[in-house]
């Protein structure tokens, strides 16, 4: 008989949640707190409105992990019409309190109901490729045992790469990992950092650099036709742009760079929210692949 | 005494004490190193696969992972950054040993399999292996243990109580091996092996192990003066300064055993206790003796580069295959394949054949040339350079400026020669004092190529020469070498043109361009791909015509101040009104030659 599986995301993964076609899924709104004020995700607290206030003031923002409440409710509130529960959890490297959340709520509800928490190992935009995988799996029927296997490989084969002009907001938020070898030039770059998912770290990693976007765009699409030789695939599965709408020109190019010589069944451009903007900052822009 | 190994963490803490261990006696281990070539560098390579792998372990401090499933991924690791011999040898039994424990049974019967498993692993994995090396030791390590494990409990214990039994067995090497017997040192891998289990065994007993070697330059020179004071056998020997004190000179610290009976020979000979014809006889010997030790230590070496590689292969090829395709090309060939990488080591005179053979199979991850000439030549010198650096990307340039631009860039090194360009002398002590083995020296100026070639083959490092024309070329060199994996393969240096430029300077006579352009004395003009395009008498006029002819689909032009133009006014806001589609940005270079540097984008 099929189950009736209930998927739990958060709104960092740089989709918008009408570009995500899956009836049953929640979301978990992550808190960021500027002047030890907490804010949300709403219509006036967006992504754009928190690069406006970077480019404005100089405000230093940071994120929290998901509210254990948040999720209870969450859970609470959908036990009995679900056979499964796939909670979609961003890297457990990056915050690994929000993986120990979503362990600790699926031990406390063991006996009511089974709950998977795959660590993506990934933000922002990676989150949401991986996302929109294993939403293809469940439609698939596939059972728990293979939506855990396969979300296995996924995660090994889905790399996000992020261009981030100035690399302060990562390095506030204690996120910099080994990309910090790229701060501090005298020369002005613009570095290329990622998170792959082939690299057991789990680290942001710096990829490369550059002087200007479309030097740094060419690197990117080198990198990833690389990566295409690597895994020898033709075809990437899916690529996800999400840009803070402030660099349209730079994006532009990626795009139009990326449709002419990447193989890929689905590019999207995914939308920015307030929790992905806390780490990247102005003209930054964020690229995740699933290769496999 | 129990060694509990059941936290992630504490494995992890034993590792690093004994890479720490080892670290601090890899000179001793080198001093000993005659096999299969003396290239001076085993326990260099045996720290640095240790350490290459213990940098790439991730954070399991949280224990998201078991002490077993650990030691697998730093064995894996450790294949990966297995640098020579020795290394890849080591990195081959870590992987035996992961094999077992990865299930994280350590107890004495699971820790027995594994030190078998991981010495058939190194044995089978090693093309033409031999006894009397660090295999006999890994081997005697696992009957020692066996034997042991009938009395003892605990794993840790039974294997600290083996290291008397396999120093025993080091010293027995020499009587395996010819070549250490003729050069009168027991194995260096073996040696290197032991004071890893030292390591551990340090964890435990805090003990600390003898290392005093005499240096080899030093052991060559004794024999070089034994030998003269032989052959001037008209005196009596004893009574010259020299005979005297080797006549006198205590042996018992003397580790090398050639050495130490040579030196006991000539004692027993200068004394006068022997008639002539077996003073003769023991002249003899003992001229043939110090024959050995110093052929030992001056080898023909064959195959000249001691080469490794990591290819992530995208076909299937198996290591048959692998070793069909490049076992000609030398000896010391071991083939280490793991889910499609394939790790290499091969000692040959091709190494660029080597590469360019394997690279159709899939990228290549990681290359490494050594000149073992050049090692053993460092090794058996009186000043010996001990390398505490594996790699360097090494600049030379003039300008201040470019000097701080070059080294947030990424450059290890970097040598600001001024105003004078470097001779070869100043390249080559500025090359050793890197202290690093393997350089990658790039200059800002093309007629520096031929003094850094030069210094190149007197330096005791193996230095890569990148044929670079000038400073820009660094820059775009460097942004090239963004990450582990383009520094690794070398795929950066290829970047040297990415960056269109051109450079304003300032006539010291009449010149005439290609196209028939006067230039005349005092005037300045710019350099375009090694022409001149433009001239003028007012420098701000000819840099903007400059731009205004060379950005063609730019987005950025950087202007590189010079030392001449220090002082000048600031351009970039009139720069910015002129050219309102284009970004501009300045940076002080410091180059002596050049007005400005102009970067277009």
């Amino acid at each position: 008989m099929k189950k009736e599986i209930l998927v739990i995301a958060s709104d960092n993964i740089g989709l918008g949640f009408k570009q995500i076609d899956y009836p049953d899924i929640e979301y978990l709104q992550f808190p960021i707190i500027i002047n030890e004020q907490e804010f949300r995700e709403s219509e006036t607290y967006t992504a754009r409105w928190l690069i406006e206030k970077y480019t404005k003031e100089n405000i230093v923002a940071r994120t929290t992990s998901i509210v254990k409440g948040d999720l209870i409710e969450i859970v609470e509130k959908n036990k009995d019409k679900y056979d499964l529960i796939v909670h979609v959890v961003m890297s457990s490297i990056m915050s690994a309190a929000c993986f120990a959340i979503a362990e600790d709520v699926k031990k406390t509800y063991e006996n009511i109901i089974p709950i998977i928490n795959i660590d993506t190992r990934q933000v922002i935009a990676g989150v949401g490729v991986i996302l929109l995988r294993i939403i293809d799996f469940i439609k698939e029927n596939k059972d728990p045992d293979e939506i855990i296997s396969l979300s296995k490989e996924i995660v090994d084969t889905t790399c996000s790469y992020l261009v981030i002009p100035d690399l302060k907001y990562l390095y506030k938020g204690g996120r910099i990992g080994k990309a910090k070898a790229l701060m501090g030039s005298a020369l002005r770059i613009i570095p290329l950092v990622g998170l792959l998912g082939d690299d057991d770290s789990g680290l942001i990693t710096p990829v490369g650099k550059g002087r200007t976007f479309k030097q740094v765009n060419s690197l990117l699409i080198s990198i990833i036709k690389d990566k295409l030789k690597e895994y020898s695939i033709e075809k990437a599965k899916i690529i996800n742009i999400v840009s803070m709408d402030d660099n349209p020109e730079a994006v532009a190019d990626l795009k139009e760079k990326l449709e002419n010589s990447v193989p890929c069944e689905k590019i999207i451009t995914g939308e920015p929210h307030l929790v992905g903007s806390v780490y990247l900052g102005p003209k930054s822009y964020n690229l995740s692949i699933s290769y496999k | 005494m129990a060694i509990v190994l059941n936290e992630t963490s504490e494995v992890k803490n034993v590792l690093e004490n004994m890479y720490k261990f080892l670290w601090r006696h890899k000179e001793y281990i080198n001093r000993l190193n005659v096999f299969p070539v003396p290239d001076g560098d085993t326990g260099l390579n045996m720290t640095l696969t240790i350490q290459g792998a213990l940098a790439k372990l991730p954070d399991y401090s949280d224990g998201s992972i078991s002490p077993g499933e650990f030691f697998k991924v730093f064995a894996n690791e450790m294949l990966l950054n297995s640098r020579g011999c020795s290394g890849v040898i080591l990195s081959l039994y870590g992987q035996g040993v992961s094999q077992i424990l990865v299930n994280n049974d350590f107890s004495k019967a699971s820790v027995y399999k594994a030190l078998e498993r991981g010495y058939k692993n190194a044995w089978d994995g090693t093309e033409n292996p031999q006894e009397g090396t660090i295999l006999t030791l890994m081997c005697e390590l696992k009957e020692k243990y066996g034997e042991l494990m009938e009395k003892e409990e605990d794993p840790g214990l039974i294997i600290v109580k083996c290291i008397p039994h396999l120093r025993e067995v080091l010293k027995k090497t020499p009587e395996m091996l010819p070549e250490l017997k003729q050069a009168g040192v027991v194995d260096a891998g073996g040696a290197g092996f032991i004071i890893i289990l030292e390591g551990i065994e340090r964890e435990i007993s805090y003990k600390q192990p003898n290392s005093n070697v005499v240096p080899v330059s030093i052991l060559l020179n004794t024999t070089k003066t034994i030998r003269k004071l032989i052959q001037r056998s008209s005196t009596n020997i004893k009574y010259s300064q020299l005979g005297a004190l080797f006549t006198h000179v205590g042996t018992e610290r003397v580790h090398n055993v050639k050495l130490r009976n040579i030196i006991n020979d000539f004692q027993l000979l200068s004394v006068n206790i022997l008639n002539r014809s077996k003073k003769e006889s023991s002249k003899k010997a003992i001229l043939k003796d110090l024959k050995e030790v110093e052929a030992s230590w001056n080898p023909t070496i064959k195959y000249r580069y001691c080469t490794e590689f990591v290819l992530q292969s995208s076909e299937k090829i198996s290591k048959e295959k692998m070793k069909q395709l490049i076992g000609d090309y030398g000896d010391s060939l071991i083939i280490i394949n793991s889910n499609g990488t394939f790790k290499v080591h091969i000692h040959t005179n091709k190494p660029d054949s080597v590469f360019s053979d394997v690279s159709r199979y899939g990228e290549l991850a990681f290359t490494k040339v050594d000149d073992m000439k050049k090692q053993h030549r460092n090794f058996i010198s009186h000043d010996t350079i001990e390398y505490v650096k594996e790699r360097s990307i090494f600049c030379i340039v003039s300008g201040e400026g470019f000097k701080r631009i070059l080294e947030d860039l990424g450059a290890d090194d970097i040598f600001c020669y001024g105003r004078k360009k470097p001779s070869v002398e100043q390249l080559v002590k500025a090359i050793n004092q890197l202290k690093t083995k393997n350089i990658i020296a790039a200059p800002d100026d093309k007629d520096i190529l031929m003094s850094l070639k030069y210094a190149a083959s007197l330096s005791k490092s193996n230095v890569h020469i990148v044929e670079s024309q000038n400073v820009i070329s660094l820059i775009s060199m460097l942004l090239g070498a963004s990450n582990e994996m383009n520094i690794n393969n070398m795929s950066f240096t290829n970047k040297l043109n990415d960056i269109r430029y051109c450079g304003i300077s300032r006539a010291i006579r009449k010149t005439a361009a290609e196209d028939g352009l006067m230039v005349k004395k005092g005037d300045f003009f710019t350099m375009y791909e090694g022409k001149i395009t433009h001239s003028g008498k007012v420098l701000t006029e000819l840099l903007f015509k400059s731009i205004e002819s060379l950005a063609l689909h730019d987005k950025l032009v950087t202007l590189y101040t010079g030392l001449p133009a220090k002082r000048d006014q600031n351009l970039l806001p009139e720069l910015e009104e002129e050219f309102s589609d284009l970004e501009f940005e300045e940076y002080y270079g410091g180059q002596y030659q050049f007005h400005y540097y102009i970067t277009f984008e």
